[in-house]
């Protein structure tokens, strides 16, 4: 049987049209979602707060251009090389402490030799789960200057710091923090990366008379590159983007901007002294830095190189 | 028979997740279904527990005086005042009526003075006579070039709240003590090494040396500020300047004063100090010392107030720390209505004397002030009737000008208290660094706005 095409009648068109172009339109249909909502919550957002650091706003209504004059303003702020010293502090501190101590535990709980390995990673994983804003409380109670948990240990040598009261101990007590909250999250990246390490390898420098630790250095390491990598990557970005841990620990980062950080500087920017421009732009700043360090930790690392 | 297209077998991943989507969408039905409650809607935010409760009880009654009135009360906590400054920059979605905090309301107060986000209530207050029936020194924080923006919430004067028993047993009678010259001669016998290892063990005051807070206290206590009620700048002054030298001289000269322990006055460390006989005496709101009873419960009995030592005989012996204001907001489709809720949570004699009786803030309106509750002995005090106290000083309350630039201020000031006290620099240097700061901040705005 036959089915009639009504070529002639403008419908009938329109339908073959439709049904010829369909096969064209539909990735873009099923794509268009994220695009849509990347554009409404990501792209016009950022593309409007890139405008915003070229002005100042002052109330809720008043705007004037100023070009670049948030960015030089920014490179003359005292209080944004503070901060900016200080999250470098933190970044430094957490790489070189709660890095090395997640591959420790990574590898102590990847070994034959430790038993109940499934309630010790829970157990060090845990802390993770725990939101910023509580974890700050729980240690503000350990840092207790008379009865913290930390003191109590200082007390039986007549010591008592002011861990959070004094200038020099408060970054330290917040990478400490830092370290207890994170350590367990990326011994679990870690941890992957252990247990996709062919074993023939190992067997290969065993026979090739490798000691323990020459395996580790020759083998695992290496091996583990791209996750130290990745691992690298992710802590300093989060680290360069700190907040709510020093915020409420240090109860906006005092004394004397000792826990300032940069995401905390532009947050008093932006919401307590209404300078949204300028907050804008402490904003792009960190961007830039953030992606510059991002660029050469994985050029440094050898991501980019073709093996 | 009627067959339901899709069954638990057939639905894509299983019976889970079936009976999920069924829940979810009963869920969904049930929120978006419910009918709105007719009449007038108030929305009315707040950021304080202990507010949020006492208003939970008493708004009912608004409720049932004015049928047809809906009040929707809403305490975002902390988040408040940020959710309320996106609300006016968006210039959609804010309450009818709001309370905000007094460090807060300084951001609220940028660019004109016509677009301030609140209501002035001004002509309302002076057309219906309330303004000679509170406190008017309490307006000033609210207030911003003749325009007042918000009804003070509380008063919030300071005692001085001390160990009567340490005192005492260091042959110190606190009761006599009249000016802050008698309050270092009396500091000095009652900061001791008591075991002789060396170390002090009781120190006479425990000052916040990170903040603001005990030092502008007392700067405020002499009529001084950060800006007159002109908008200047007035940090530098030689009576901030003597003041700071006195607030550091307390630590590093007289060593009768204690840095608080842990980040703040109400720190768990700060409590555990004053359990273990380290501070004898402390400046104290009405609100801390609701705080106080709530926290450390079992030093009841163990503390007295005085009036804070004046800085000359016969001068202020009070000053003022903290506060909040009711304002609305111009959003608000009908500030008449949210006026009246307004008057019933702020200016009713009963019901600020039930808020007395469970938060102890003393009231701005004059007229709860006879109420016998402020006149009850307090058990925490070992009987005083410290209400009776805060009465007492209440009328003589300085002002607290507010500005704009209160938060860069404020945010400055710490640092150049902490730096004074720990002789980075000296007092007339830091206060001078920090004038010209804002100073400069100031005139960089004016320079790209004129003067608004």
């Amino acid at each position: 049987m036959k089915i009639p095409i009504h070529r002639n009648e403008p419908q009938g068109i329109i339908k073959n049209l439709f049904w010829n172009q369909q096969q064209k339109i539909a990735p873009y249909l099923f794509i268009a979602p994220f695009y849509l909502l990347f554009v409404i919550f990501m792209g016009y957002p950022l593309i409007s707060s890139l405008v915003m650091s070229l002005y100042e706003m002052r109330g809720f209504q008043s705007r004037v251009f100023v070009g670049f004059g948030n960015f030089t303003d920014l490179f003359g702020d005292p209080i944004f090389w503070k901060s900016l010293r200080n999250t470098a502090y933190f970044a430094v501190g957490t790489l070189t402490l709660q890095l090395p101590i997640a591959l420790l535990l990574a590898i102590l709980l990847n070994s034959k030799f430790v038993k109940g390995k499934n309630f010790l990673r829970l157990a060090f994983f845990a802390p993770v789960l725990v939101a910023g804003v509580f974890v700050a409380i729980i240690f503000n109670l350990v840092y207790d200057q008379r009865a913290g948990l930390v003191n109590q240990e200082f007390l039986l040598f007549g010591k008592e710091i002011g861990w959070l009261n004094e200038e020099n101990y408060v970054m330290p007590a917040v990478i400490l923090t830092g370290v207890w909250q994170w350590a367990g999250f990326n011994m679990i990246y870690f941890l992957a990366g252990l247990q996709g390490i062919r074993q023939e390898l190992y067997e290969a420098a065993a026979v090739d008379g490798a000691n323990g630790w020459q395996a580790f250095i020759h083998v695992t390491l290496p091996s583990l590159r791209p996750v130290i990598a990745f691992v690298f990557v992710v802590s300093m970005i989060g680290s360069l983007q700190l907040f709510d841990l020093p915020f409420i620990l240090t109860n906006g980062g005092e004394p004397a901007d000792a826990g300032s950080t940069i995401v905390m500087y532009l947050y008093k920017n932006g919401f307590q002294f209404m300078r949204l421009g300028y907050a804008a732009t402490i904003g792009w700043v960190l961007f830039f830095i953030i992606a510059v360090i991002s660029i050469v930790q994985l050029k440094l690392l050898g991501i980019f190189r073709d093996e | 028979m009627f067959r339901f297209p899709i069954d638990a077998e057939s639905f894509p991943l299983g019976k889970g997740p079936m009976v999920m989507l069924i829940l979810f969408l009963i869920s969904t039905l049930f929120i978006f279904g419910r009918s709105e409650e007719q009449g007038e809607d108030l929305e009315f935010w707040i950021f304080a527990n202990t507010h949020y409760e006492e208003y939970q009880a008493r708004v009912p009654i608004f409720e049932a005086q004015n049928p047809g009135v809906n009040v929707q009360l809403i305490n975002f906590g902390g988040t408040m005042h940020d959710k309320l400054l996106a609300a006016m920059l968006s210039n959609f979605g804010a309450p009818d009526l709001v309370e905000v905090e007094i460090t807060s309301i300084g951001r609220f107060l940028k660019g004109a003075i016509d677009e301030v986000g609140f209501v002035d209530l001004r002509p309302r207050l002076e057309s219906e006579g309330w303004m000679d029936r509170l406190v008017v020194s309490r307006f000033t924080p609210w207030s911003y070039r003749g325009r007042i923006f918000g009804i003070p919430h509380d008063l919030h004067p300071v005692v001085l709240l001390y160990r009567d028993d340490l005192f005492k047993a260091a042959g110190v009678e606190m009761t006599e003590i009249e000016t802050w010259d008698d309050f270092i001669a009396a500091g000095k016998k009652a900061t001791r090494d008591l075991d002789g290892d060396g170390k002090v063990d009781q120190y006479a005051i425990v000052l916040d040396r990170r903040t603001e807070s005990d030092y502008f206290s007392l700067l405020l206590q002499q009529g001084g500020g950060f800006f007159d009620a002109e908008g200047n700048v007035i940090i530098d002054s030689e009576l901030a300047i003597e003041t700071l030298e006195f607030f550091t001289a307390l630590f590093n000269e007289h060593k009768i004063a204690t840095p608080v322990y842990g980040t703040w006055h109400g720190d768990p460390s700060n409590f555990a100090a004053m359990q273990d006989g380290k501070i004898l005496s402390i400046l104290a709101p009405d609100w801390y010392v609701g705080i106080l009873k709530s926290q450390v419960p079992q030093m009841s009995g163990k503390w007295k107030a005085v009036g804070m030592p004046a800085w000359h005989p016969g001068g202020r012996r009070t000053t003022t720390r903290g506060g909040t204001m009711i304002g609305i907001t111009k959003q608000c489709e009908n500030p008449d209505r949210a006026w009246e809720l307004l008057k019933f949570t702020y200016f009713d004699r009963l019901g600020l004397v039930n808020r007395y009786e469970t938060t102890r803030i003393i009231p701005p309106l004059k007229a709860a002030w006879d109420a016998p509750i402020f006149k009850e002995p307090d058990v925490y005090l070992g009987g005083q009737p410290l209400g009776e106290l805060f009465i007492q000083l209440a009328p003589d309350l300085p002002p607290r000008y507010q500005n704009p630039y209160w938060s860069e201020g404020a945010d400055l000031l710490n640092d150049a208290i902490f730096a004074a006290v720990t002789e980075k620099q000296t007092p007339r240097e830091a206060l001078t660094d920090l004038a010209e700061k804002v100073r400069a901040l100031m005139a960089k705005d004016r320079g790209r706005w004129g003067d608004m």
